[in-house]
């Protein structure tokens, strides 16, 4: 055993119990710091995330092997004062090639509750860089994470798996507004009502350019404070005629139950918007906008529903995208797996060259007494006809041996290197 | 090298922008990670080639490039593919070049067609001849952006209408910048088209004044056609113009350029297999013959 891992995700550990779990960066080099001194020689690397919490372990052959899945199961447990017999049925642990299979999915985002989301990778370069900072990183969890992050990247810029988006708010205004509008920094946007999806689509707004953003709601007070908190202007709801012939771009959530938008009112207002084109992204349920509207021309009308149908699609073409994304995971493991057991070959590899560079001293040496008239360029070129020689020796069991570990630890043709060479330990 | 430039054809870029057109094409039947490249690289080698075949003409052939039909579509399919490679690299994931590369191989096959001896021109009318076929160039030019900017448009304003969300590899760009496109293509083209044909009536007159060269009637096919281009051309850009501020503007702003596309295309058969007086060798009744082929060689001869 070289790798160990235990953890758990929002598929498997209640919330309740994920939030007493979850390490905060300062906790989570405590525990860092904990366990280089519980398990000297011993590697980890601790991912703490709002919807999982991994410990990774690791330990190379002279330091013995890392602590057992159960065994960081009370760990972790005693760092965050937590009974372990609460987190054994809901953690889950791993040996070996399954830790790496399970961290290069992570990392690609196919264990997340959004199929593709980004963020966990660079939530994963922290976690590493934080084992970096508590020196509980090592050879081992180095290459890991590193195989990890390319991984990541393989999978994202050879599949479509994280292109798609797959919120509302991010469809809205990505698919759909900016498939009307160039650019949103000469815009007027109108936010109808202050509810939660609002503030959303208004922060992803903000980030495409829009610098005008109104927001009016019924009650005054709470356009106020959204308005405060998001950077926009606060306007009166009885204005709402001729902000939405001033605006380019309307978000209505308001939790109205029937229309606050008529086709009569909209005819008023369209009027005076003198052909420009209106967005209307209408998030409220009920509806806010009279459906009739979105067919007058210049108006592109979005119900929760419609972007619902194109988030559902996006999300269909995800899903479509993880047999491509398993196989990139695991040609990467195999990957990964062969690397490292063939790093286990080192120590006998090392020892045989020693061995036969040894004998092949020893022999120049006889060989230079025997004939004192060769001059150094001679020497030189029969040292190097020596060199080449071993190495050519050496090529073949070193070929079987790296063949060998794509498969798995070479353990019987180390074993027969050994008898056949007599490379003691 | 010289031999490599001179060994170059028609054929070398076509089939280059050919093959970059497949590559465009077959985004709608599958993704690929290295289609990309191939397409620029495809359309690259067909400018280049493009670009050596049209300066060795230059190099060795008497008063290009805009001097015979065959130059002038080779150059305007030029520019269009300069144009389409620009907007590609700009735009990996927007498909132009669906739009634009039929028209530059179209270009390209017109020009196949077409004579390759130089318009008739005398050192007293060459400018005049330049600025007709540069502003007839340009007209065509932003005719065929603004179809492309038009077709695009009324594809996108599809899509936004049925609620469908933009394809991986096919993204089209908005609406507000195509339709300033094609407004702007629109009025340009109407302009461009307007100063060619009344550069081309000077061009006559000079040669009618001068006696220098054959000129063209007013009934001739050539006049008629780049006439009523023209007069579609200024009409539609008034008619654009004029809808600018109505909520139907930018619909009408793409058809109107979609039909400025057909109405030069035809306009381009007529004048491929119709028959003219434009840019014919001088003609002369026998008893002029004496005294025009001696003022001809004294304006055109070395």
């Amino acid at each position: 055993m070289t790798l160990a891992f235990v953890g758990g995700t929002h598929r498997t550990v209640p919330l309740a119990l994920r939030e007493r779990l979850a390490f905060s960066a300062e906790q989570a080099a405590e525990a860092l710091t904990r366990f280089r001194e519980r398990f000297p020689g011993r590697e980890g690397v601790l991912l703490s995330t709002c919807n999982r919490v991994e410990f990774y372990a690791a330990g190379a052959e002279a330091d013995g092997p890392p602590p057992p899945p159960d065994q960081l199961v009370s760990f972790l447990a005693e760092c965050r004062g937590i009974d372990a017999s609460l987190l054994t049925p809901v953690l889950t642990g791993d040996l070996d090639e399954a830790v790496v299979r399970h961290l290069f999915s992570v990392a690609a985002g196919l264990d997340s509750m959004v199929l593709g989301e980004p963020q966990i990778v660079a939530q994963v370069k922290q976690a590493w860089s934080l084992a970096q900072e508590s020196r509980t990183s090592g050879p081992l969890t180095g290459e890991m994470f590193q195989a990890a992050l390319r991984t990541a990247k393989r999978v994202a810029t050879e599949t479509a798996l994280g292109r798609e988006r797959i919120s509302i708010p991010s469809v809205a205004v990505a698919d759909f507004a900016s498939g009307v509008f160039e650019r949103f920094d000469d815009k007027r946007v109108l936010l109808i009502g202050a509810g939660k999806m609002a503030a959303e689509t208004l922060r992803y707004l903000r980030a495409a350019g829009a610098r005008d953003m109104l927001i009016v709601n019924r009650t005054a007070g709470r356009a106020g404070d959204l308005a405060a908190r998001l950077g926009a202007r606060a306007g009166r709801f009885e204005n709402l005629s001729a902000e939405l012939a001033a605006a380019d771009l309307v978000v209505s959530t308001t939790g109205a139950t029937a229309p606050v938008v008529s086709l009569e009112l909209f005819a008023e207002v369209e009027l005076r918007r003198a052909g420009r084109p209106l967005v209307v992204l209408d998030l409220a349920v009920p509806r806010d906008f009279d459906p009739r509207i979105g067919q007058r021309p210049g108006v592109w009308l979005y119900s929760v529903d419609d972007l619902a149908a194109a988030c559902a699609a996006n999300r269909k073409s995800r899903q479509r995208e993880l047999p491509a994304a398993l196989t990139i995971i695991d040609e990467e493991t195999q990957r990964f797996m062969g690397d490292l057991h063939h790093r286990s070959t080192a120590p006998v590899i090392e020892r045989l060259r020693a061995g036969w560079n040894e004998t092949g001293e020893a022999e120049l040496d006889r060989l230079f007494r025997r004939l004192p008239g060769l001059d150094d360029a001679s020497r030189a070129e029969i040292r190097q006809a020596f060199d080449r020689y071993a190495a050519k020796l050496l090529h073949p069991p070193l070929a079987s041996l790296r063949s060998e570990s794509r498969a798995g630890p070479p353990h019987g043709l180390l074993d027969a290197l050994k008898r056949l060479f007599d490379l003691k330990d | 090298m010289i031999e490599f430039v001179s060994g170059i054809s028609v054929v070398c870029f076509a089939a280059s922008y050919a093959v970059a057109l497949a590559c465009e094409a077959s985004r709608l039947l599958f993704r690929s990670g290295v289609r990309g490249a191939a397409m620029i690289a495809f359309a690259m080698a067909g400018l280049v080639a493009h670009t050596l075949f049209l300066a060795w003409r230059a190099a060795h052939e008497p008063a290009v490039p805009l001097s015979s039909a065959f130059d002038w579509y080779l150059l305007a399919a030029w520019l269009l593919a300069g144009g389409y490679l620009w907007l590609t690299i700009a735009n990996p994931r927007t498909p132009v070049g669906l739009f634009m590369l039929p028209v530059v191989l179209g270009l390209i096959g017109a020009a196949q067609v077409s004579s390759r001896a130089p318009f008739p021109q005398s050192p007293a009318t060459q400018i005049w001849g330049s600025i007709h076929g540069i502003f007839n160039l340009a007209a065509s030019v932003a005719v065929a952006i603004g179809a492309l900017a038009g077709a695009l448009w009324l594809i996108q304003a599809g899509r936004l209408a049925r609620k469908q969300p933009p394809l991986r590899s096919f993204r089209l760009p908005s609406l507000e910048r195509l339709a300033h496109t094609t407004d702007r293509t629109l009025t340009i083209a109407a302009w461009t088209a307007a100063a060619g044909f009344l550069s081309g009536i000077v061009l006559n007159a000079v040669n009618r004044q001068r006696g220098l060269l054959e000129t063209v009637p007013w009934t001739d096919p050539v006049v008629l056609r780049m006439a009523a281009l023209v007069a579609w051309l200024v009409t539609a850009a008034v008619a654009a113009r004029v809808t600018r501020r109505s909520a139907d503007g930018p619909r009408t702003a793409a058809w109107l350029s979609l039909v400025s596309f057909g109405v030069l295309t035809a306009s381009i058969l007529w004048g491929v297999f119709g028959t003219t007086r434009h840019g014919a060798p001088p003609v002369q009744p026998v008893a002029a013959q004496a005294v025009g082929q001696h003022a001809f060689e004294r304006e055109v001869m070395p």
